[in-house]
């Protein structure tokens, strides 16, 4: 019972922070200097009515909420206009309909943009965080249960280099090896492919990943390794373990049975933890590779203050990571009678 | 069972030898291009980035093509005719043009794509700046285009030759702002095959094009976020040609057997130019000016000082490696006759610039190594600002603040974000010294506009400079039908403003471009302008044998 009011109460609170982030969105963009309708476009060409016949299409001429007629520089503005006609409202009520309006940029739907990035980024971020979990899980385990030995000080050693390495710096190198061997180093499948039978369609991406992939499966195997080791190494010092191996049982059935359940706990939090920040977070990965994932859409749209485009991103953001975060905590609710909140 | 089996054995075994069997006999000529962008949208109208406008001039014919010498021949008229005060320009359409689903191009379509772009106000470009002087248009029974212009116009090629035709049926029934055109019904000499955004454009060649197929079946433009990822594509044959590359790279691909290295002004000729804010604050705009540029800009005698003290051929040599050309005004030697090669540039001379700031009264006052206005008012200490998305400003800030120094000037150097600058810039004017740069249109007008007192106000003008002289003679280019005549004009428009020292030009940009020899032969590369990813190498190429 009790454990049901915590959930809902931790959900209750997911919900009210997306709904902050929703108007923390709007404001965030709007403080930034310049102008949607003129930025990367600096032409004798363009005249003024240009300009504006362009703010009027992106409802850039309405006040942005009543009494404020731009939020930079800060004007005052008129108080008693219909709030239903200031860009924040129209910007609520449209969310509300799941609409997040036009990319300024590639005249685009948002949501149509966001839907593609997100898959190409999960794809790629699906596939690492597999990789990396079973790599580095293993070697945790490996260099936990022969800690202080060689074995122990190369994973530690190699981890703690893969961890810290920069990762565009990584991911050039293994560019430059990788087009040596005739590995493609852009994109996220050959053009023109798209005539020829869906098996070689993705064995085509699955070459288009390698590269990527195994940038983002050296970073954070490194992590885990460690993570993992350190875990399993507080777990096999506690007394069941001693008593485990006093009745006898061997290597596997001491870490199946016993050391492994209390020592993926830290893991599982960090792994959820990193599921949301990573959809945003490969950006180096993607830009090195050209990989057309969220993270270069969002650094283009900064770039071009795409204020549409930049709402719906970070929402999109704001709620992975929300979301990651409670999975996390009931994930280890579920696995940790102890943290169980009464 | 087993015969079930065996069967789906066979399918699959059918399937995989129809796939494999597509590098057989006849293996159609794909040409792969590597770029670093991608377009912002396949809808003329809205597009502002030079990746679409490739891509349309590839899809798309117009009324006229545009050279890479400069000039312009017609494309789907067979003939232009002009009335005797030049407002009524009559074109006479080919016969049997079609477009690429099959569908008769006719004067029809052209009149209405022109009345489209003449009727939008939110096509930036198309609208607000192509189609200023049209009045009318109309399409005539002889497959004839009527243009009725507003008044007589020197340049009206440079107005149409963007100006992209539209299929009437496909646009009619779209809403013109939303629609993203990605099957790009076109009629030029390549149809749009497929398109994702951000990763690649495929085009397959129109081989029934009416005055130029392509030799090739396929071209593909492949988008690479990265350079060095470029680079090393072109090296490792995964593209066959580049269109842009860090100027770093040029060494070492010059060494590789089968890549040649081409260097020439881009297709839209590219100035980078050093700002200065010289706005009389009696021109102060009145919306939204701030003008709180050092007073001492304002003095020719100072920017001169400065002109002679600017080493251009040291910054060509360390920003770009040597691959550019020292520049004049912003008229850049890509615009062909229209850049007045006779000007002479200020030689670099220190001892002579430290001298004309000593006659001029500029002396340090105070013994602190940095010289004084002559009242001692305030030091020659000016705030240079550059956008931060620039690459080579930052190198360019350190070399001219070493130039300067040596004429007792100090700088505040500032990398500013490009719309926190714009907002700085114009017409706030509220800065000392920019390094920014401009595109060119093929027609001077635009960038000389630039200079014009009128351009003070709208933000277009970034210095401020006001002079009634050349104001005078820019209305009178701007109607000057004599070709020969407009030309002595806009020549002499550039000797004043390359005397009065509006700008420092320190570059005119270069387009580095490579191309795999093994590949394809012909591509063009012995014009002013080079592009090789524009139309008139595209259509030329052919496969090395």
């Amino acid at each position: 019972m009790d454990r049901t009011r915590a959930i809902l109460r931790k959900a209750a609170w997911s919900v009210f922070t997306i709904f902050f982030v929703i108007i923390l969105n709007f404001f965030l963009f709007r403080v930034l200097p310049g102008d949607p309708a003129r930025a990367g476009i600096r032409d004798p060409r363009l005249n003024k009515d240009a300009i504006e016949a362009l703010r009027v299409r992106f409802g850039l001429d309405k006040p942005v909420i009543n009494c404020f007629e731009t939020l930079n520089p800060v004007e005052f503005g008129s108080c008693t206009v219909n709030p239903m006609e200031t860009q924040f409202f129209i910007y609520v009520r449209n969310l509300l309909q799941g609409e997040m309006g036009y990319s300024y940029h590639t005249n685009r739907p948002v949501v149509d943009i966001l839907g593609e990035r997100l898959w190409n980024t999960v794809l790629l971020i699906g596939a690492g965080q597999i990789l990396s979990i079973i790599f580095g899980v293993t070697l945790g385990i490996f260099a936990a249960w022969r800690a202080r030995t060689k074995v122990d000080y190369t994973a530690v050693g190699a981890s703690l280099v893969a961890w810290s390495l920069p990762t565009f710096w990584l991911a050039i190198l293994l560019l430059f090896w990788g087009s040596t061997i005739g590995l493609p180093v852009a994109g996220k499948a050959t053009p023109g492919m798209s005539s020829y039978p869906l098996l070689q369609q993705w064995g085509d991406i699955a070459r288009h990943m390698l590269l990527p992939t195994l940038t983002y499966t050296i970073v954070y195997m490194g992590e885990y390794t460690l993570i993992m080791r350190s875990s399993l190494l507080d777990v096999l010092s506690e007394d069941y373990i001693l008593t485990a191996k006093a009745k006898g049982l061997n290597t596997v059935q001491i870490l199946r049975d016993h050391a492994l359940k209390n020592a993926m706990l830290p893991l599982v939090t960090v792994i959820a933890i990193n599921l949301g920040f990573t959809v945003a977070g490969v950006i180096q990965i993607e830009s090195v590779f050209s990989w057309p994932g969220l993270g270069s859409a969002i650094y283009e749209a900064v770039v071009r203050r795409d204020f549409p485009m930049l709402q719906g991103a970070f929402l999109l953001i704001a709620v992975t990571v929300i979301l990651a975060n409670l999975l996390a905590d009931l994930t280890y609710n579920y696995l940790d009678p102890r943290v169980r909140v009464e | 069972m087993m015969k079930q089996k065996a069967l789906y054995l066979f399918v699959l075994i059918a399937l995989l030898a129809s796939a494999c069997s597509g590098g057989g006999a006849g293996e159609p000529a794909i040409v792969r291009v590597g770029w670093a962008g991608s377009p912002d949208t396949l809808n003329p109208g809205m597009a502002i980035l030079t990746e679409a406008y490739t891509v349309f001039e590839l899809v798309y014919d117009s009324m006229y093509d545009l050279n890479l010498d400069g000039s312009f021949t017609l494309s789907l008229a067979e003939s232009a005719n002009v009335s005797e005060d030049g407002t009524v320009w009559t074109f006479k359409i080919r016969d049997g043009l079609k477009w690429h689903d099959g569908q008769p191009l006719t004067a029809e379509d052209i009149a209405w794509t022109y009345n489209l772009y003449k009727d939008t106000p939110e096509y930036p470009y198309l609208n607000g700046y192509y189609t200023t002087y049209f009045d009318t248009i109309e399409a005539t029974e002889n497959n004839e285009v009527i243009l009725t212009l507003t008044e007589a116009i020197p340049n009206i090629e440079s107005q149409l030759v963007f100006l992209y035709v539209l299929p009437k049926h496909v646009w009619e029934g779209v809403n013109k702002l939303e629609y993203e055109n990605t099957e790009m019904i076109g009629s030029g000499p390549f149809k749009m095959a497929e398109y994702v955004q951000n990763e690649f454009v495929r085009l397959t060649a129109n081989k029934e094009h009416f005055s130029t197929p392509p030799k090739v079946d396929e071209v593909i433009f492949q988008t690479f976020e990265n350079q060095d990822a470029l680079v090393q594509a072109i090296k490792t044959g995964q593209v066959d040609m580049v269109t842009e590359m860090p100027n770093t790279a040029a060494e070492s691909l010059k060494a590789e057997e089968n890549i040649d290295l081409v260097v020439g002004a881009p297709l839209s000729p590219g100035v980078t130019d050093i700002i200065f804010n010289q706005v009389d604050p009696e021109n102060c705009p009145a919306e939204g000016g701030l003008c709180t540029g050092h007073p001492a800009l304002r003095d020719r005698n100072v920017r001169l000082a400065m002109a002679h003290a600017t080493d251009k051929q040291k910054l060509i040599d360390v920003i770009l490696l040597g691959l550019g050309n020292p520049g004049l005004t912003l008229i850049p030697d890509g615009l062909g006759v229209w850049y007045n090669d006779s000007l002479a540039d200020y030689e670099f001379d220190t001892a002579k610039a430290n001298q004309i700031l000593d006659d001029a009264g500029y002396v340090d006052a105070d013994g602190d190594g940095i010289r004084d206005m002559p009242d001692g008012s305030r030091p020659l200490t000016f705030r240079l600002n550059w956008p931060s998305d620039s690459l080579t400003a930052p190198r360019m800030s350190e070399l001219l603040a070493e130039m300067w120094g040596a004429i007792g000037i100090s700088l505040e150097p500032q990398a500013v974000d490009p719309d926190a600058l714009t907002a700085q810039c114009c017409p706030a004017f509220d800065f000392d010294i920019m390094i920014w740069g401009w595109a060119s249109d093929p027609d001077p007008s635009a960038l000389l506009y630039v200079y014009t007192s009128e351009a003070v106000p709208t933000g277009s003008s970034e210095t401020g400079y006001s002079n009634p002289k050349y104001d005078e003679l820019y209305s009178q280019q701007q109607v000057e039908l004599n070709f020969e005549a407009r030309k002595e004009i806009v020549w002499e428009m550039q000797k004043i403003v390359h005397d009065d020292v509006v700008y420092i030009i320190p570059f005119y940009d270069a387009n580095v471009q490579a191309f795999r020899t093994d590949r394809f032969t012909g591509w063009i590369t012995d014009q002013a302008k080079v592009e090789l990813s524009d139309v008139t190498s595209l259509v030329v190429i052919e496969p090395v044998k």
